[in-house]
């Protein structure tokens, strides 16, 4: 990822919410997006030219609109129409976003419009996130990335982070996925770990 | 065979979808392939072979429209239920008391420095009535003070017109608790699908979040009620059994908004008998 004195920047129209620009790159503020702080944290995280993204709780497009910047096609899955509105409005200036509302809980539904993608996001503050993955590990490709945002206060207000994290790094290694890397996001976000498989 | 957006691929057989994007989203909501370890995600390159489209890029613009389309006609579904706008409404309401208070508390202070032999002192002056008596002030104060008041007679006609909107959204939950309440509640429930989904255990408990948690964290005692409290019949309740009758209310509360969400209509007889049943638990010692 492109990286100007210690800032990840992003190459790509600017002014979608408001972001500084560096050298006429998109800064990509760690303490806004989790992917950011997950890569400043070592997480052994790339996002090349070619790759096609399945990014799941898009939300308002924050995230997605820098991810564009960087590959091929990302479909953008949010649930909740508020934030959907902002993610149409990201979506119609970027035509490498397809935007689609649906719950990531039933992958049936816009089964017919996502094609194989070389990454898996998630990043949906649910309980059960470690089962959506596995709802949607069909849209990966042998070999391909997922990334896990988990927020531990949405899984169980009462476990400690590791706990959750490890917990789910059980499901996952359960499912068949090999884990490449675990690690917190502090100081960017609180309770927050971000968990990279393979498959 | 397999079925996508754009058509159905039978081997080698490809037979693409009929009509304009409306028909072609009506389609889409037919096909349900469960997403296991057979499905076949669809390929944009086998798109194209089939001759559905001349390129990736043209692929993309029309799923692109598509999906837009899709998600547009949701929102609109979303939003035009009625309870999208109430949320909004009561969280100006709630907005709107806390700008009030402080704008009158600052003003309050700003006029005992003015009349430095005034005090509230004995004088049993609302707040309401304090903003009145400062109106008449010359100067910037007394004009802010015509603001704050025009502001809070903006907050009692929002106020009503919750109320209103509450008895035909969800005309149970409002027979029952009142209109301010159950606005209150659907808004913390995100909408009345949401309440309609909540257990009555949540219910009871929704708007006391924090106490809840510390509950679930630090073992206090669990709260025994949330905006429930703010129903008179709770409020009102002895001490001892305030417990019970909040219970009670988000028992029959639940049920309320399972029958606002689902038939959406008033039952009269429902309501009588969810009254007559926390009347008895209210009256028990």
């Amino acid at each position: 990822m492109k990286v100007i004195r210690g800032t990840i920047v992003s190459e790509g129209e600017g002014g979608v919410y408001g972001e500084r620009m560096l050298n006429g790159c998109r800064v990509w503020d760690p303490h806004r997006s989790k992917l950011p702080a997950a890569v400043l944290n070592g997480a052994p995280l790339d996002l090349a030219a070619d790759m096609r993204v399945l990014y799941m709780g898009a939300a308002n497009g924050t995230t997605v609109s820098h991810v564009a910047d960087y590959v091929e096609t990302v479909y953008a899955i949010e649930f909740a129409p508020r934030p959907m509105q902002d993610l149409i409005e990201v979506a119609r200036r970027r035509p490498n976003i397809v935007p689609i509302m649906a719950d990531v809980n039933r992958p049936e539904v816009y089964g017919c419009f996502v094609e194989a993608v070389d990454m898996i996001y998630q990043d949906v503050a649910q309980p059960n996130q470690a089962d959506i993955l596995r709802k949607n590990l069909p849209f990966l490709k042998d070999g391909g990335t997922a990334v896990l945002m988990l927020k531990a206060r949405s899984v169980d207000v009462r476990k400690p982070t590791e706990e959750i994290a490890e917990e789910t790094c059980a499901a996952l290694r359960e499912m068949g996925l090999t884990i490449v890397w675990t690690g917190t996001l502090n100081p960017y976000h609180r309770d927050h770990m971000a968990i990279i498989c393979t498959k | 065979m397999r079925r996508y957006w754009f058509g159905d691929i039978d081997g080698s057989e490809c037979t693409p979808a009929q009509g304009d994007e409306d028909r072609i989203l009506e389609r889409c909501d037919t096909i349900r392939e469960k997403v296991d370890a057979t499905f076949v995600p669809l390929s944009v390159d086998e798109a194209c072979t089939c001759g559905f489209f001349a390129d990736r890029e043209e692929y993309l613009a029309r799923l692109r429209s598509v999906t837009i389309r899709d998600a547009r006609k949701k929102i609109l579904e979303a939003f035009s239920e009625g309870d999208a706008e109430l949320i909004q409404m009561v969280r100006m309401l709630d907005e709107m008391d806390e700008v009030v208070n402080l704008l009158t508390e600052k003003a309050g202070e700003w006029y005992l420095v003015k009349n430095p032999g005034f005090s509230r002192k004995y004088k049993s002056m609302s707040a309401k009535r304090m903003v009145g008596v400062m109106k008449k002030e010359r100067g910037p104060l007394g004009k802010i003070c015509a603001e704050i008041d025009g502001l809070s007679n903006h907050r009692a006609a929002l106020m009503r017109d919750i109320s209103k909107r509450t008895d035909a959204v969800m005309p149970n939950c409002s027979a029952l608790v009142g209109g301010l309440v159950a606005a209150r509640l659907m808004e913390r429930a995100g909408g009345l699908s949401n309440l309609a989904g909540l257990p009555a255990s949540t219910i009871q408990v929704l708007g006391a979040e924090g106490a809840l948690f510390t509950h679930l964290r630090a073992g206090s005692p669990p709260p025994k009620h949330g905006i429930i409290f703010q129903h008179r019949r709770v409020h009102n309740a002895p001490r001892n059994v305030r417990g019970k009758v909040s219970r009670a209310v988000a028992g029959k509360l639940a049920i309320a908004a399972k029958i606002d969400y689902y038939r959406g209509e008033l039952d009269p007889e429902f309501i009588e008998r969810a009254q007559a049943r926390i009347d008895v638990v209210g009256e028990k010692e």
